[in-house]
């Protein structure tokens, strides 16, 4: 019977058909013993392919992690995250200011304030020295006449339906005369300094509406939102903090083009460029012109004292040659879009993103999506050629199939989990990495509400949660307890202060002072009302989700009703975060290197879809926190934030958790290569610097072929 | 019979454009923002975020949308959010990806749970037919990812060779017999382990479907007219059991997108259903549009192509 057989046949054909493939497939052990160039090239695995390998475009860590291979930035950040050169050599920061005359103004002593005699008191009171820091800081000043000038104003309406739009406003602002001050370094007083001599009001009253003319037309709510950014069009006292890059000679782009100023410039141009929807124009638009000096020098000059925003000059810079406008025609023609198309076709269209060309140490070569993504170093890089010739990363989605590709080889780095610490440490072929980064978890309270509304009530919640119990079994020990909003490892963060204690018994008491005593069911009680609320957090992520556990029972114990629930991510930014709507919440920030906590803490921020979505409120705090991002001194800097972390310490808004030390394997024969002068090769271990990061000397890096003890 | 076909072909169409209109407005009133509008993002400004959302038409209405999607997708020009590539050839590549995977779990299915189930069906009651039931039920119970851990995990500890991902990493330089024969073994594991539970509930269908047509009176007939066992087994009753496994060839079409999300996932293959489930996660309407958009498109030609096909082998059907 010939379908009997068929039936039979083919199945058992096609079986061993498919199996007979098993063996012409390299054993793992066959693919390193029988490739040299293995121990040249590193691979990595990725759960998340790359978006787009473009510096001012990218917004995840894969398409970073590649970036910061390829393209290089003016500066980066040392061991000791200190700023350092890399395309610049150097680079110096002073300030222009800028005083307008206020002609509605009298001086103290009751004369009319006019261009002459502003400038004519100022130079007095700085010639004669009186006050230490014009004397020390200003260098020249110079009276400048008045202009015009013409500016296009967006702002933010609600429109139709009740969606914020952008809207253009063309305005004509009549700049009156004004002193110009040149200053060695940036001084956020200078115009406190001033006031004796101007009179407390000089600020005050300012003639806005005889300077700045808009559209009769506008409607009462768009000339609303204008006139609240009138001070901002035209500040009475104006800092420009200047910073002039000197640019390092002889750098050349993968393609060999030369890199200089124009680079630079152009990369700023497209991040402000709004057809590109750069995620990085907040960083950059503090700016208000850059201007090239020479090929190797660029001038920066920024609209007002924001001092992390030089932090923005890491970002890696592009090259012009190949994507400014004549070559972005070109390639429009060449793809032969529509009109629709090319009309809006923008830096995010082009293929550069999907092959893009810098001036790191590695260049890129070839990327199959959701595969893998290939660069090889680059030999002509100016502080010379990487140890590794080939870099991988691979996209495997699945954590246990990366940990099984990593164990087999295939993989050189692996982020383990917590609980598979204790596996690898005691594992004599890896060497493990565990350390601090720049995130924490905290349970935030909504100080808006009541029951919250006293610190003290804040503190004795903290005080019932045993945190190093959560650190014990919740993060395996991979965390560290932490007491205010800094990273730990940054010098922002005050190491001085002593962490909240474990005291239920204290928190009691705390209770016990403010009137709220237990009743028979065993619930703090006050004015006929027990201390109940809602304690949130967002699905998916199960650490969160049993801190919530613990802090239930650790709260039930001294009489504190806390329920819980777990709502989808999106659900819970647009239904309780970002409304307001919530008692607690358990979350956890990833912090930036630079101090500024405008978003997060500011009383200004506490709006709806703001991040200090607790609602913290504090004049010290909101002071101190401008002062910080006006402050371009470092040590200064560091007292102020030091003053800060102490106050938000005081005043528990959070209950500052712990911060989770993230957790790296990696072969053991992976070794930093130091080379002394007469090219002798010299092994070390590798190690983590101050940020956590266990990368930083990655063009270092080779794997051995035997595994070295150190 | 063409009159069935056109008016067969106009109900689809209609039904297409209400599903996507459907689609698209279910996809917009889920919570979430794409994620290129990052409102966590301590830097962005409300001015920024706004920006964002004109340029992907966020703020403006389901309809106008939905208009803006489908002039895209017929001009070619529709773009990802997520790193603004045209959607078609992203798919396409995905789509060459993911075929070769459901082809082999197809045939491996078609082919093994046929013989599985008529020798369960002939040799009813007896050990292989009770054991198969076992392992039938076996196989539907146990998760699939699950059982595919422990494969990967036995084949990478006992064999030594790699399983995941469509080809063995850093094989660029090999002889072509080995590369073609690579990705042959690449694809034996995951389309197996796809292929397991079709397998064992397909062999279910065919194991019941032959008892009900080896009991009618026309195979009692032939057994009387003295026919041999398998003439009357693979004659007369394979033929009339295999007329409802015609109609499932037409529902098999869809899967190409949705049925591999968790394999591919697993096994890092570079497919269809993990391009749309990340689409998903990132709130990428367009891919996930045109996506939901596809599989639409190939459940109405799959259901279509088995009221056909049913027409064509029973003769007792006519399309009117």
């Amino acid at each position: 019977m010939l379908v009997k057989r068929l039936l039979l046949f083919i199945p058992l054909v096609l079986v061993l058909l498919l199996l007979q493939s098993y063996f012409w497939v390299p054993t793992y052990e066959n693919q390193a013993a029988g490739n040299p160039n293995r121990l040249l090239t590193y691979i990595e695995g990725s759960s998340g392919d790359a978006k787009i390998l473009n510096p001012i475009l990218n917004a995840d860590s894969s398409s970073s992690n590649i970036v910061a291979h390829v393209f290089e930035g003016l500066l980066d950040l040392d061991e000791n995250l200190e700023l350092r050169g890399r395309l610049a050599t150097d680079w110096n920061i002073s300030e222009r200011a800028y005083l307008l005359v206020n002609p509605h103004h009298r001086f103290p002593d009751g004369t009319e304030v006019t261009g002459s005699t502003l400038l004519h008191r100022i130079k007095k009171a700085w010639l004669t020295g009186r006050d230490e820091g014009l004397k020390n800081y200003v260098q020249s000043m110079e009276l400048l006449p008045s202009t015009q000038r013409e500016e296009t104003i967006s702002l933010l309406l609600p429109n139709a339906q009740g969606k914020p739009q952008l809207k253009d406003v063309q305005v004509t602002v009549n700049v009156p005369a004004r002193v110009a001050f040149a200053l060695s370094q940036v001084d956020q007083d200078l115009f406190d300094r001033l006031k004796p001599i101007l009179g407390k009001k000089y600020f005050e009253h300012f003639p806005f509406d005889e300077l700045i003319r808009f559209p009769k037309e506008l409607g009462k709510e768009t000339e609303a939102a204008l006139r609240v950014k009138f001070p901002e069009i035209l500040p009475i006292g104006e800092h420009n903090p200047t910073i002039v890059f000197h640019l390092r000679k002889g750098v050349n782009f993968q393609d060999g083009h030369e890199f200089d100023a124009r680079d630079v410039k152009f990369t700023y141009e497209a991040i402000m460029n709004p057809k590109n929807l750069s995620p990085r124009t907040p960083d950059f638009e503090p700016i208000k012109t850059v201007d090239i000096l020479d090929p190797y020098t660029v001038k920066i000059i920024y609209k007002r004292l924001y001092s992390p925003a030089i932090n923005a000059w890491t970002m890696g810079i592009l090259p012009e040659h190949l994507l400014n406008d004549a070559a972005m025609t070109r390639e429009k023609q060449d793809r032969g879009l529509s009109d629709e198309a090319q009309k809006s076709f923008g830096m995010r269209d082009s293929q550069f993103n999907r092959h893009p060309i810098g001036s790191g140490r590695f260049q890129f070569v070839e990327w199959q999506g959701d595969e893998f993504i290939h660069l090889q170093r680059f030999d002509e890089y100016w502080e010379g050629p990487a140890q590794y010739q080939d870099y991988f990363m691979r996209i495997i989605p699945d954590l246990l199939t990366q940990e099984i590709e990593f164990q087999a080889g295939a993989v050189d780095f692996y982020g383990a989990q917590p609980h598979q610490v204790d596996r690898y440490k005691s594992d004599p072929t890896y060497q493990w990495f565990s350390s601090l980064g720049f995130a924490y978890s905290y349970i935030g309270y909504n100080i808006r509400k009541p029951m919250f509304a006293e610190s003290e009530i804040r503190k004795a919640l903290g005080m019932a949660i045993d945190v190093e119990e959560i650190i014990q079994y919740l993060m395996y020990g991979e965390g560290e307890r932490i007491t205010g909003p800094y990273p730990k490892n940054t010098e922002w963060y005050d190491p001085s202060l002593p962490s909240l204690p474990y005291d239920p018994n204290g928190a009691l008491k705390i209770f016990a002072d403010m009137g709220w005593v237990l009743n028979e069911e065993g619930w703090l009680e006050k004015d006929g009302s027990i201390f109940e609320f809602n304690l949130i957090t967002n699905n998916g992520n199960p650490i969160r989700k049993n801190i919530l556990t613990i802090a239930q029972n650790a709260w039930k114990k001294i009489g504190v009703k806390c329920n819980t629930q777990v709502f989808e991510w999106a659900v819970f930014l647009s239904d309780f975060v970002n409304t307001g709507d919530f008692d607690a919440v358990v979350l956890g920030w990833s912090m930036g290197i630079d101090p500024d906590l405008y978003q997060i803490w500011h009383s200004s921020q506490a709006g709806p879809q703001q991040l200090n979505f607790v609602g913290y409120k504090s004049l010290r705090a909101d002071e101190l926190i401008v002062r910080i991002r006006q402050e371009y001194n470092r040590d200064r800097q560091r007292q102020l934030t030091h003053e800060l972390h102490r106050l938000i310490y005081e005043d528990q808004p959070y209950t500052f958790l712990y911060a989770p030390l993230s957790t790296r394997v990696l072969d053991k024969k992976i070794v930093l290569v130091q080379k002394d002068a007469n090219g002798k090769e010299d092994y070390q271990k590798i190690y983590p610097i101050k940020s956590g990061d266990h990368t930083f000397h990655f063009h270092k890096w080779r794997k051995l072929e035997f595994t070295p003890e150190f | 019979m063409w009159n069935f076909i056109f008016r067969s072909v106009a109900q689809r169409l209609i039904l297409l454009v209400i599903v996507s209109f459907m689609a698209h407005s279910f996809i917009h009133l889920a919570p979430g923002e794409p994620s290129e509008v990052d409102p966590m993002n301590p830097r962005m400004k409300p001015e920024d975020i706004a920006k964002i959302r004109a340029a992907f038409h966020l703020d403006d209405p389901l309809h106008v949308q939905y208009a803006y999607w489908i002039r895209d997708l017929a001009s070619g020009e529709l773009k990802s959010f997520k790193d603004s590539q045209p959607v078609l050839p992203k798919i396409w590549d995905r789509f060459l990806n993911s075929l070769p995977l459901f082809i082999l779990a197809t045939i491996l299915v078609w082919t093994l749970a046929f013989p599985t189930g008529i020798y369960g069906a002939v040799h009813r009651g007896g050990l292989y037919d009770r054991s198969t039931v076992f392992f039938s039920y076996a196989l539907i119970s146990i998760p699939s990812f699950f059982l595919s851990y422990l494969v990967i995990l036995g084949v990478v500890e006992w064999l030594g060779v790699p399983v995941i991902s469509l080809k063995t990493f850093g094989m660029d330089q090999a002889d072509p017999a080995y590369k073609i024969m690579d990705r042959v073994w690449h694809l034996v594991i995951p389309s197996v382990m796809s292929a397991l539970a079709g397998i064992a509930v397909l062999s279910r269908y065919v194991r019941s479907q032959m008892l009900e047509v080896l009991s009618q009176d026309y195979v009692r007939t032939a057994r009387a007219k003295g026919l041999e066992e398998d003439t009357v087994v693979y004659r007369h009753a394979l033929g009339n059991a295999l007329l409802p496994f015609v109609t499932m060839f037409g529902f098999l079409i869809p899967g190409l997108i949705g049925a591999s999300v968790i394999f591919e996932q697993i096994f890092a293959w570079p497919g269809l259903g993990r391009l749309g489930y990340e689409a998903i996660l990132a709130r990428d309407f367009p891919v996930t549009m045109t996506l939901i958009f596809f599989t639409a498109v190939l459940t109405l030609l799959g259901t279509f192509i088995s009221d056909v096909l049913y027409a064509v082998v029973d003769p007792r059907i006519r399309l009117e």
